[in-house]
């Protein structure tokens, strides 16, 4: 995981308004989506946030983030 | 099934004080809000102004308001 | 400098809130139930609003819409937010004082006055769905006359204001008997927080008291026969507007003293603390006039203070912004954040508690924007009774206030029942799922306001005229604000879920315990003048008078201190053919005035 399983969430939601409104910023530029090609771009950007996030993680990256395993991979419990 | 929904001190690595402490992140993220928010009034003009009739206002509009 | 700041120490070490002040937790988890309730009704009526005004499901007649709309507004902008703070200021005074209130009964009492107040509003309000009682209260949350409303309502809005302000003397109780034990330490920042809150909530809450008591209420009863409803709105807005920073001050707090904490890290600074709730105190009154910039009657001068003013008001939310995600990035930066944006990675995510306040601020960012539109008298006449101000208040008052007493919620559950959390994972996926339900509503509200779409309309399709959207088409806007609903009534389902689940937990031993967040910078820090509570009420009450002195005083001159001749309109649905005759007979007079004044205009210009 490149960032914990809360962030990813967090990062999907955030994704949500930039996707509504990246049709009305194309209009501007002259690109029409209509709503099913501006809801399967977005889920084509959703995929690639989430194959980004599960990628295998940079070696220099992995002594701090071991650190940090409480943050995103504990077991909840329930 | 105890769940703490506080953030668990041992997931803090290090001490950092008062003067150690360089908040150049928050500065990047407000300066980033300041850019959206420049770029929103700019935003604003063109949407509101350009793209609009002119719109009236005064003394007729305001007469029917009151009704 | 570097010096450690005094740990805060509970009555027992490792406590949790109940442990320590079991009599007052009982107050504080009434007050939260409360407030729950009337999320759960007001949220409710929220969905079946949505998605009858955008025509996607009507069950209902369009004429109940508006009371629907009055039991929306007043359940969830007034019962909801107001209990909640109560639960979470007496929490904040008892905990940062380390002493319990001064006498339980008193405290008992004025949340009792608060139930019966809501209880006797409520019942008006529910009785406008039938024509059996006759009884109707369907005036919104803005009760403006000419609408009248039962003097139940008056009646029950006057008894909850009173029991807050009986909680603000039990407050201002302790405190002064903490000052009498410890008469040279420094007001802790919560207590310091509750109260500057309270005192502007005794001064913004004078102009409603008037406007109800000496008007509307004796209006109701039939004592006066008539008001002059511009004075009365003017009182409202006098409250109307600081009533907003009643619910958002506590929201502040929580992001000053428990944000820092969940993200691992300490308070960035106490004094930059303090300088914002004085601020609040001194700025929230004199604005109300803005929200009546299309108001007649009101010189534009008048109006251009209380633009002034607004503005002003930006400062402390943009040094609350700053201190803020300071204190979070000092919580990245020792879990081990690194870098411009890298530390943001560092920041609990996991946590319900931090990642709804996080995002409740988030979406107080982008309210900024709108805010900024509103406030700006030219640009607000763009925006001014569209459906944009309503997509503003579900980002301040719907999201950065609620979302956070959400998040907050599941922290002080464990704290004033004994019981651990039902489910976090549940917690946060509500928390994300509120952010991601209101964006859609919201975004879709603000746009359609840009196109002239109208507020507290049950059917806003008109014959023979569309509203033309720029891009894409008034039915998707209709359809997010619909899914967006759905989204927010599935959050809250979840909420409660947890709630509920959480009451009937089993008592837990191993909860983390009472407490807030340290400071980096400490009250030491802090210039003395900040602490003098006396001279920011005077300034306060300075700015209220050079605001509103002459305005008051014009308007009253211009309609008369009980107004014109006004014929109130109690709206039910057998008056409203009558409602209809009426207003037509307005709408032809006044176009009909409008066609002399152009008359006269006309032979004026020309020679």
């Amino acid at each position: 995981m490149r960032i914990s399983k809360g962030a990813l969430l967090v990062v999907l939601a955030f994704t949500v308004p930039l996707i509504v409104e990246l049709r009305t910023v194309l209009v501007w530029v002259n690109i029409d989506l209509s709503v099913l090609e501006s809801a399967a771009l977005g889920l084509v950007i959703v995929g690639l946030v989430v194959v980004w996030a599960f990628l295998p993680e940079r070696e220099d990256d992995r002594q701090e983030r071991d650190d940090d395993q409480t943050d995103g991979d504990v077991p909840n419990g329930n | 099934m105890t769940q703490s929904t506080e953030s668990d001190q041992s997931d803090q690595i290090r001490e950092i004080g008062h003067d150690e402490y360089d908040p150049v992140g928050t500065l990047a993220l407000i300066g980033l809000y300041f850019l959206i928010l420049v770029l929103l009034w700019f935003f604003m003009y063109f949407v509101e102004f350009l793209g609009n009739e002119p719109t009236v206002t005064g003394l007729l509009l305001s007469v029917v308001g009151l009704a | 400098m570097a010096k450690p700041t005094e740990v805060r120490t509970m009555s027992e070490a490792g406590s949790t809130y109940i442990d320590a002040f079991p009599a007052e937790a009982k107050v504080v988890r009434a007050a939260f139930y409360s407030s729950f309730l009337a999320l759960a009704i007001g949220g409710l009526f929220g969905v079946v609003q949505t998605l009858h005004r955008t025509d996607v499901y009507r069950f209902m007649d369009s004429a109940d819409y508006y009371t629907v709309l009055t039991a929306h507004g007043v359940l969830l902008a007034i019962t909801f937010t107001i209990f909640f703070l109560v639960g979470v200021f007496t929490w904040a005074i008892t905990t940062s004082l380390d002493r319990g209130v001064e006498d339980i009964r008193f405290t008992w009492a004025w949340y009792g006055l608060m139930v019966l107040g809501t209880a006797l509003v409520a019942i008006p309000i529910f009785a406008g769905f039938t024509d059996s009682i006759d009884m109707s209260a369907s005036v919104l949350f803005t009760f403006y006359a000419p609408l009248q409303a039962h003097p139940l309502f008056y009646l029950g809005l006057v008894l909850f204001v009173v029991g807050t302000w009986l909680a603000g003397v039990d407050w201002f109780r302790s405190w002064l008997a903490w000052k009498a034990e410890n008469p040279d330490e420094r007001i802790p920042l919560p207590t310091f927080m509750v109260l500057t809150t309270t005192l502007m909530w005794y001064i913004a809450t004078l102009g409603v008291a008037i406007a109800i008591l000496a008007f509307l209420l004796p209006w109701s009863l039939g004592l006066i026969d008539s008001v002059n409803p511009l004075l009365t709105r003017t009182l409202f807005w006098f409250f109307g507007h600081p009533v907003v920073y009643f619910w958002l001050m506590p929201a502040y707090m929580m992001w000053y003293i428990m944000l820092p904490k969940v993200s691992g890290g300490k308070l960035f600074s106490d004094p930059l603390a303090r300088v914002v709730f004085v601020l609040f105190l001194i700025l929230s009154v004199p604005t109300g006039i803005h929200h009546q910039y299309l108001d007649p009657g009101i010189a534009e001068g008048f109006k251009f203070i209380a633009m002034t003013n607004t503005m002003f008001l930006l400062l402390p939310s943009l040094l609350t912004a700053f201190t803020v995600v300071a204190s979070m990035e000092h919580g990245a930066r020792q879990r081990g954040g690194e870098g411009y944006f890298g530390w943001l990675k560092a920041l609990p995510w996991r946590d319900p508690v931090f990642t709804g306040m996080a995002l409740a601020g988030l979406m107080f960012a982008a309210a900024g924007f709108s805010g900024m539109i509103n406030a700006g008298m030219n640009i607000n006449y763009l925006v001014h009774n569209t459906f944009w101000v309503v997509g503003h208040f579900h980002l301040t008052v719907g999201t950065a206030v609620a979302l956070t007493f959400m998040a907050v919620t599941y922290w002080f559950l464990p704290q004033v029942t004994g019981r651990a959390l039902w489910n976090r994972s549940v917690a946060l996926v509500q928390v994300v799922l509120w952010f991601v339900g209101m964006t859609f509503m919201s975004n879709a509200m603000h746009r359609a306001g840009l196109l002239g779409v109208p507020r507290r309309t049950a059917e806003p399709q008109y014959d023979g005229f569309e509203f033309e959207a720029a891009v894409g088409s008034v039915g998707e806007l209709n359809a997010q604000i619909a899914l967006g609903g759905i989204l927010l009534t599935l959050s809250l389902a979840l909420f409660f879920a947890n709630v509920v689940g959480t009451a009937f937990n089993g008592k837990s031993d191993s909860l983390p315990a009472n407490g807030y967040a340290e400071t980096l910078s400490g009250s030491e820090d802090a210039p003395l003048v900040l602490d003098n509570l006396k001279l920011w009420t005077a300034i306060a009450v300075v700015l209220v008078i050079f605001a509103y002195t002459f305005p008051i005083l014009s308007i009253v001159d211009r309609g008369g201190l009980f107004g014109p001749d006004v014929n109130p309109f109690p709206v039910s649905l057998d008056t409203l053919p009558v409602l209809g005759l009426v207003l037509e007979q307005y709408v032809t007079t006044a176009l009909a005035t409008a066609g002399e004044l152009t008359g006269s205009i006309v032979t004026e210009v020309t020679p």
